[in-house]
């Protein structure tokens, strides 16, 4: 599959700080590719330079296999949508009417604008002033925003932070429709659950570094521990090793007939995080 | 670089249907039109005391509403999203400025008629206020570039209110030659004396001299805030 981004030995630094050290990865087109880390370790930094909002200190970014223009390219900025950790609305104009100046300005039918309310479920709201909005509403229309018109590659920087876990849920969805009509997301998050619902692969960073990038699901057997959980019908739940005394265990549990379930023990991205860094995401 | 009227239209409107519901910016827009009603009961024979009420309706509505609404656009965070979309840096300067520039020729025309001044030729007055009015746009969008709020336009701005609105009056405070001079090429003089000259003679040939001086300000503002826009857009 085709790179849509290329990144190679990115490293930003402001004044004697180190945001981003040497970071390498590529994005393949058509994937959801997630960057999941703590507050703090580099990921608005990295969105930054791969929109050209930010000057990289050094290392290497292409985009669409061209490297990044200084000079603001619009066929560019029309290829790609953009959710900032700050957009702003308008606040005195209704939900319509901010949409409506971006359909003009991205040259889209007004039609996908009712299209799209429906994606983040404010189809209700189109009259309404934006100030009059709570605050995952606002995060909503900005999200319809950056997606009104159907992006190659859409960047969104902590795209849910501050909805509820329906409204996650129906957005989720929404990326993945627009995900299955070809749109590549590059995403960050603090939120391990997200990462391991929507994306293809994951880039674990912390302190400016990639620690580890893999798909959630090799991630999981590979930080698999070696056992398995059994919960037996007096509600007990006891953890076995997978060897021959676990196997034997087990034999017996289960000719007694007490065994209710059996799990293996698959550790959530959250601990994997944790086992990589010793820290904490959130 | 492209240039879409479609595009420079659409922020036009988004301007023109916020202003409807900004208090802070109409309330502004009164203004100078308040003032020439006071100002028509003086009469004065300098000719910028004159043409005050022109030169004030540029320099509140031109400039100040001018930077009150792009420092608005930082300090609410929706600048970022202008610059991040297909929209080039001409389109979004000239559709920031199309609606102050539409709010300031009103203010104009209506104090013009208040105060009782005496309207030039259409296209001698219309020359005049473009050339005064690009630099004003200019100087606005700057000082709005330049602050982080709205409320820090009024402080940025003032140095310049008082330069380009109010040196005029303190005219009879000095006495220094040079100062006096100096004073003499500010935009609102060179303003008022083409004006009086061209209502006296009607020769276009008697100001080419303010004209060469308003286009150089005009120039030199446009410039200095397309660097400041380079420089401060993404702070
Ligand atoms: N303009 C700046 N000047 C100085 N330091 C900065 C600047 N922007 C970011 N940093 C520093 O770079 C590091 C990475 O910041 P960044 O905003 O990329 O983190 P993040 O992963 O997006 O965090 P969060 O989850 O809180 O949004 C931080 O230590 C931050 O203090
Ligand atoms: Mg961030």
């Amino acid at each position: 599959m085709e790179n849509i981004i290329e990144v190679k030995n990115l490293s930003k630094t402001f004044g004697n700080k180190i945001a981003l050290k040497n970071v390498s990865f590529n994005v393949k087109r058509g994937e959801t590719f997630g960057f999941l880390g703590p507050s703090g370790s580099g990921k608005t930094t990295t969105i930054k330079m791969l929109t050209s909002q930010l000057l990289q200190t050094t290392g290497e970014i292409k985009v669409f296999n061209q490297p990044l223009k200084k000079q603001k390219d619009a066929s560019f900025m029309k290829r790609i949508g953009i959710l900032t950790d700050n957009s702003g609305l308008y606040d005195r104009l209704t939900v319509l009417d901010n949409l409506t100046l971006y359909s003009e300005l991205y040259n889209v039918e007004r039609k996908q604008i009712n299209e799209i309310l429906e994606v983040v479920n404010l189809q209700n709201e189109t009259k309404t002033q934006v100030k009059k909005l709570s605050k995952g509403m606002k995060q909503r229309v900005t999200l319809a925003r950056a997606m009104l018109h159907k992006p190659e590659l859409l960047f969104l920087d902590e795209p849910t932070s501050a909805l509820d876990p329906v409204n996650m849920k129906h957005i989720h969805d929404g990326l993945r429709e627009l995900n299955k009509q070809g749109t590549t997301i590059f995403l960050t998050t603090h939120n391990m659950m997200e990462a391991e619902q929507i994306c293809d692969r994951v880039a674990f960073l912390h302190q400016g570094e990639i620690k580890q990038l893999d798909t959630p699901q090799n991630l999981r057997i590979q930080y698999m521990d070696e056992s398995v959980t059994l919960l037996l019908k007096d509600n007990r739940s006891i953890v076995v090793n997978k060897d021959e005394k676990g196997a034997e265990e087990i034999y017996q549990y289960m000719r007694s007939g007490e065994v209710v379930s059996i799990h293996s023990n698959e550790p959530t991205l959250g601990e994997i995080f944790v086992q990589i860094t010793g820290r904490e995401l959130a | 670089m492209t240039f879409s009227l479609k595009r420079v239209n659409a922020i036009f409107m988004k301007d023109y249907k916020d202003l409807l519901k900004n208090s802070y910016v109409l309330f502004t827009i009164a203004l100078p039109i308040f003032y020439s009603m006071l100002l028509s009961k003086i009469s004065d024979d300098d000719p910028t005391m004159t043409l005050f009420p022109i030169n004030l309706a540029l320099i509140i509505t031109g400039a100040f509403i001018q930077a009150a609404i792009v420092a608005e656009e930082k300090e609410k965070n929706t600048l970022r999203g202008l610059l991040l979309s297909p929209a080039s840096t001409l389109e979004i300067l000239v559709g920031k400025s199309a609606l102050t520039a539409v709010v300031t020729l009103i203010v104009i025309l209506v104090s013009v008629k208040i105060s009782g001044l005496e309207m030039l030729s259409i296209p001698f007055s219309a020359l005049l206020i473009a050339l005064s009015l690009i630099f004003y746009l200019a100087l606005g969008t700057m000082l709005g570039l330049l602050s982080r709020t709205v409320m820090e336009t009024s402080i940025i701005g003032m140095p310049f209110l008082l330069l380009f609105g109010m040196m005029s009056m303190f005219k009879p405070m000095f006495e220094n030659e040079l100062i006096l001079n100096a004073i003499g090429y500010l935009p609102n003089e060179q303003f008022a004396v083409a004006w009086v000259t061209l209502s006296e003679s009607g020769q276009i040939g008697d100001i080419v001299g303010e004209l060469i001086v308003l286009t150089l300000w005009a120039l030199a503002a446009v410039v200095i805030t397309v660097i400041t826009y380079g420089k401060r857009r993404f702070d």
